[in-house]
């Protein structure tokens, strides 16, 4: 019995101590752009070359010079815009089809759904051409309405998919007794489909907002005003920018972009990890 | 359950049309659009008259030598990253699984590389590989591995390490994610059979936990490679596809045709060559996994 | 067979809607906004003064007319302007370099401004006739000249100094120094002689014009015989060989960029142009350095002409345009823009005390023998060949002879086309 404690104990020390180095491998990146970010531009190419910068050579003046930046408040604000109003109108358009798709039969519904994940083995950026010949005949070239529908039906696969899973999770009989009562289907997707299927709904949710918040070549390709552009491409556009760069700059506004995004995921990481086992388990 | 009445199948309209609207136009559209374009001579000169010129296109794209440097590249960053990410994930995972006290905080800790967008991490990888950045410093001052500094970022195989290393950095959450799901529903008693039989850590893990999470390796598979193929942004902020094109990938120098030299029609054919490899490549992993349940 | 009729009335849909699209696109038009793009990077003093000086001023003159300044970076800005040409999305005025411009018109975007503008000749009389001569394409006038430069050789004088090394005159002695001048610093670092931050025709062509070589023949129709001549592949093989000996780099992904490699005494001496002295001021005050013209070979001393032309699209609100781009080369603007490094070429700003007392003498020096890249549309696809040649060189992968050869088939087919 002894023996096989101390096995146990052994096994769960070796476990956490594994779990510790992937912990460093994980963040060190992340500590080190933080790092980065808190020292001047002229002790870049400091020697020797320090993890964490010298006590009294730590400022904040990069983080100063973003936020004075008004182009960065305008950034934030288009990244907040496109990636809020992507996810609402993915989980308003996907949910209704998954609603439709899980519990309802009708003529061709099979083909139809597996057409539609079908599409999801073709990367998104292999079809910038032909899409940016649509923004350009649309008229969407250069707005910042130009980039929502393209998120949207990006995602709708993914979502519908995941979705559709949790939708057909729900009981007939709950939906039919509410039919016996005489609902619509209107009524019985709004009050019944709808908050029932609120969990899966929200995992897809975050996962489009990160995916939306993060895009990077196709914002690239449509938008052209300074004004316009997106969080990615603004830090990008630090670069080339003639022989010098620099990456205090980069990295203190990294680190803004990070923040909203590492709340969002602290805050809702349980609906994350239901969302994913939903997904994988039933693929 | 099929409902009869005319209002609810207009309702039901209602509630399809508009998700069906966005993805019919935005992406079934682009996707025969983009087969047409690649049978166009379709360039900056052509702009306005497209003739088609059938299989032109995808001739060209076969006898381009960058086509080949960029499709090996394309295929060298899927082979490793996949089951690097994979493994490193399911590793984790069990990892994490047989652990009671702090489960959710690596979870959470494992999963922010994953959170991290890619024009940010790729920015930080080529800083911390840069020829005078502070990996050098470590190998070469510090630890002494390396006699003078690497030259990681310069060549096609370092520029293409770095993509990888990364990639595969990126990954492992997502995988660990997914595999964690997936080992919590694995029945316990099949565990103690195996006990019972004899069977060590290794030959339960053989024996009882893969063959029950078969279909999340699948998904994890097939994700992934799409994900491998997909691969842009690190490459462009990372090398750019220096030195002259030789750390590109597929779809890197497709855009560099489309829209640095204006080769639409070139970059159609690309694009269309490299689906359809997807399309074979997920039916393949699909029947592979399957005759394996025989 | 219903679900295939499905599949097409959802295309037939999307396609109708996409008609209602652009129609509902094509009707809205506010008051008059002129869109400028331009490659002043975004964090530069000439930025700075565009958007805070030079855009207000113009809009207070002219009220009405709005300017939406846009950054792209140098090359980006080329590609989004062919992308944009052909999404009809272009901009009403760019800042170009002056050798984009034959390709440009020849894609029939650009308009021709003396057929268009009455006072055209006023305008121009205004610029020196040389830099309008870069606008200059088939008998017709495409831009106004806006800026004009070339680059001359920073050195820093400390390093120097500390080598023993004088400041190069011949090419000769250009690689003497560069090889002196490279090896290790006290803290065991590695330092480079030489720094070139690219290896397209910018950054070769003065070397291969100082070694007496050339690109093409005097009319530009054909490469063979001088691309790969005898004094262009000994300027290539020179380059390649210090490149191979360490003592020459900064064109590498993971090389430190070429201004903080030489703030911080890493490189000792670069090929620059004048906006340099500014961003050295700004970035490392400290660094004490001194400027010389390109070393002499058999070519004689021999820079590469640089310079922007400012030019309006076809698709452009042209009178608004016109204001604008006069502003952009008036006296005013121009002497602004002097004060960050931009050499003017109004006449009037070049006289004024700002400009005299700026230390661009030695770069006007250079201006009168350096040489323009080859003015010709295909020049962007033979620039990308050239990188792509000098590429495999210095990598080791092929002669500097096999590659020039090469290289010379392919120019000669970019210059039939």
């Amino acid at each position: 019995m002894k023996k096989n404690a101390l096995r146990k104990l052994r096994a769960n020390f070796l476990r956490y101590l594994l779990l510790a180095i992937g912990t460093v491998v994980c963040t060190l990146p992340m500590i080190y752009m933080i790092s980065t970010s808190l020292r001047p531009n002229g002790a870049l190419y400091e020697y020797p070359p320090r993890f964490f910068p010298k006590w009294e050579a730590l400022t904040l003046e990069n983080y100063q010079y973003i936020l004075s930046q008004s182009k960065f408040y305008l950034n934030f604000l288009n990244s907040v815009f496109v990636s809020l109003s992507s996810v609402v109108l993915a989980a308003l358009v996907s949910s209704a089809m998954a609603f439709v798709m899980g519990k309802f039969h009708f003529r061709g519904k099979k083909l139809l759904f597996g057409f539609i994940i079908l599409t999801m083995i073709i990367p998104g950026t292999t079809m910038i051409v032909p899409q940016f010949e649509l923004a350009t005949r649309l008229g969407l070239v250069n707005k910042l309405a130009g980039l929502i529908p393209f998120y949207v039906a990006w995602v709708i696969p993914f979502s519908t998919f995941m979705i559709k899973g949790f939708m057909e999770g729900i009981p007939d009989e709950i939906t039919e007794a509410t039919y016996i009562d005489g609902a619509s289907v209107m009524t019985v997707y709004g009050k019944i489909a709808l908050p029932l299927a609120a969990p899966a709904i929200a995992s897809v949710s975050i996962f489009n907002f990160l995916t939306a918040w993060e895009e990077y070549p196709w914002a690239n390709t449509v938008i052209n005003d300074t004004d316009l552009r997106t969080l990615p491409i603004a830090i990008a556009g630090f670069f080339g920018q003639h022989q010098f760069t620099q990456w205090g700059y980069v990295f203190a506004m990294s680190v803004l972009t990070l923040i909203p995004v590492v709340i969002v995921f602290i805050t809702c990481q349980r609906f994350f990890v239901q969302g994913l086992t939903a997904g994988s388990v039933k693929g | 359950m099929v409902l009869k009445s005319r209002l609810n199948r207009v309702q039901l309209a209602v509630l399809l049309l508009p998700g069906l609207f966005i993805f019919g136009m935005f992406t079934v559209y682009p996707i025969f659009r983009l087969l047409w374009m690649s049978f166009c001579d379709w360039s900056f000169a052509s702009m306005l008259t497209q003739p088609f010129i059938g299989l032109q296109n995808y001739r060209d794209v076969w006898g381009d030598g960058t086509f080949w440097t960029v499709f090996v590249n394309s295929i060298v960053y899927t082979l490793v990253t996949v089951p690097g990410q994979m493994i490193l994930g399911l590793f984790t995972a069990v990892l994490i699984n047989g652990i009671r006290k702090g489960s959710v905080t690596f979870r959470v800790i494992n999963y922010l590389p994953v959170i991290t967008s890619w024009v940010i991490a790729s920015l930080v990888f080529r800083y911390i590989f840069n020829t005078e950045g502070l990996l050098n410093y470590l190998l070469t001052n510090v630890l002494h591995v390396t006699a003078s500094n690497t030259r990681w970022l310069d060549s096609r195989w370092g520029g293409m390490t770095v993509a990888m290393i990364l990639g595969i950095w990126k990954g492992v959450g997502w995988n660990m994610v997914v595999f964690l799901a997936a080992l919590q529903q694995v029945p316990m008693d099949l565990y103690e059979a195996a006990e019972m039989d004899g069977c060590g850590a290794w030959k339960k893990f053989c024996n009882v936990t893969l063959p029950c999470i078969r279909g999340t390796i699948l998904f994890a598979l097939i994700m992934l490679t799409i994900g491998g193929f997909n691969v842009f942004t690190s490459i462009k902020m990372i090398t750019g596809g220096k030195p002259a094109h030789q750390t590109d990938t597929l779809l890197t120098w497709m855009y560099y045709k489309a829209f640095s030299t204006g080769k639409f029609g070139y970059a159609a054919a690309l694009s269309f060559i490299m689906a359809f490899c997807l399309g074979l490549l997920a039916i393949l992993q699909f029947k592979t996994m399957k005759n394996k349940d025989a | 067979m219903s679900t295939i009729k499905k599949i097409l009335a959802i295309l037939l849909s999307a396609v109708l809607c996409l008609a209602a699209f652009t129609a509902l696109a094509e009707s809205s038009e506010t008051p008059v906004t002129i869109n400028f793009w331009h490659h002043y990077s975004a964090q530069s003093a000439e930025n700075e003064t565009l958007m805070n000086d030079l855009i207000p001023k113009f809009e207070s003159e002219n009220p009405g007319i709005k300017v939406n300044a846009v950054s792209h970076e140098w090359a980006e800005l080329h590609d989004k302007i062919l992308v944009s040409a052909s999404s009809q999305s272009l901009p009403d005025v760019a800042r170009c370099d002056i050798a984009w411009l034959p390709e440009f018109q020849k894609m029939g975007v650009l308009v021709a401004l003396d057929e268009a503008m009455p006072d055209f000749a006023d305008v121009s009389a205004a610029l020196l006739d040389s830099a309008m001569s870069t606008a200059k394409i088939g008998g017709h006038y495409y831009a106004l000249a806006l800026n004009t430069n070339s680059k001359i050789l920073f050195y820093n004088t400390a390093m120097l100094e500390a080598a023993n090394v004088a400041v190069p005159t011949t090419m000769d002695e250009w690689v003497a120094a560069v090889r002196a001048l490279s090896g290790a610093n006290a803290n065991g670092q590695q330092v480079w002689g030489w720094n070139e931050p690219a290896l397209s025709g910018w950054n070769i062509c003065p070397f291969i014009w100082s070694f007496g070589g050339s690109l093409t023949n005097e009319d530009q129709t054909v490469a063979t015989g001088y691309i790969n001549s005898e004094a262009t592949v000994k300027a290539v093989d020179t380059f390649a060989a210090l490149v191979k000996e360490g003592a020459l780099t900064g064109f590498n992904s993971g090389d430190i960029p070429m201004t903080d490699g030489f703030g911080t005494g890493r490189y000792a001496m670069m090929l620059e142009g004048p906006w340099k002295t500014a961003e050295l001021s700004g970035a490392y005050p400290d660094v004490a350095y001194g400027t010389a013209p390109i070393p002499a070979g058999e070519g004689g001393s021999v820079s590469v002409l640089g310079g922007e032309d400012i030019a309006m699209f076809n698709t452009a609100n042209q009178e608004a345009a016109w204001k604008f781009m006069q502003f952009m080369t008036s006296e005013y603007a121009e002497t602004a823009m002097a004060q960050c490094g931009q050499i003017p070429v109004n006449k009037a700003a070049l006289e004024s005390d700002t400009v005299k007392n700026a230390s661009y003498a030695p770069f006007i020096e250079a201006i009168q023998t350096a040489k323009a890249r080859p003015t010709v549309a295909a020049w962007s696809e033979m620039d990308n060949e050239l990188t792509n040649a000098m590429t495999a060189v210095v990598s080791g992968e092929k002669t500097a002879q096999e590659a020039m050869d090469e290289l010379a088939v392919v120019f000669d087919q970019l210059l039939a086309q």
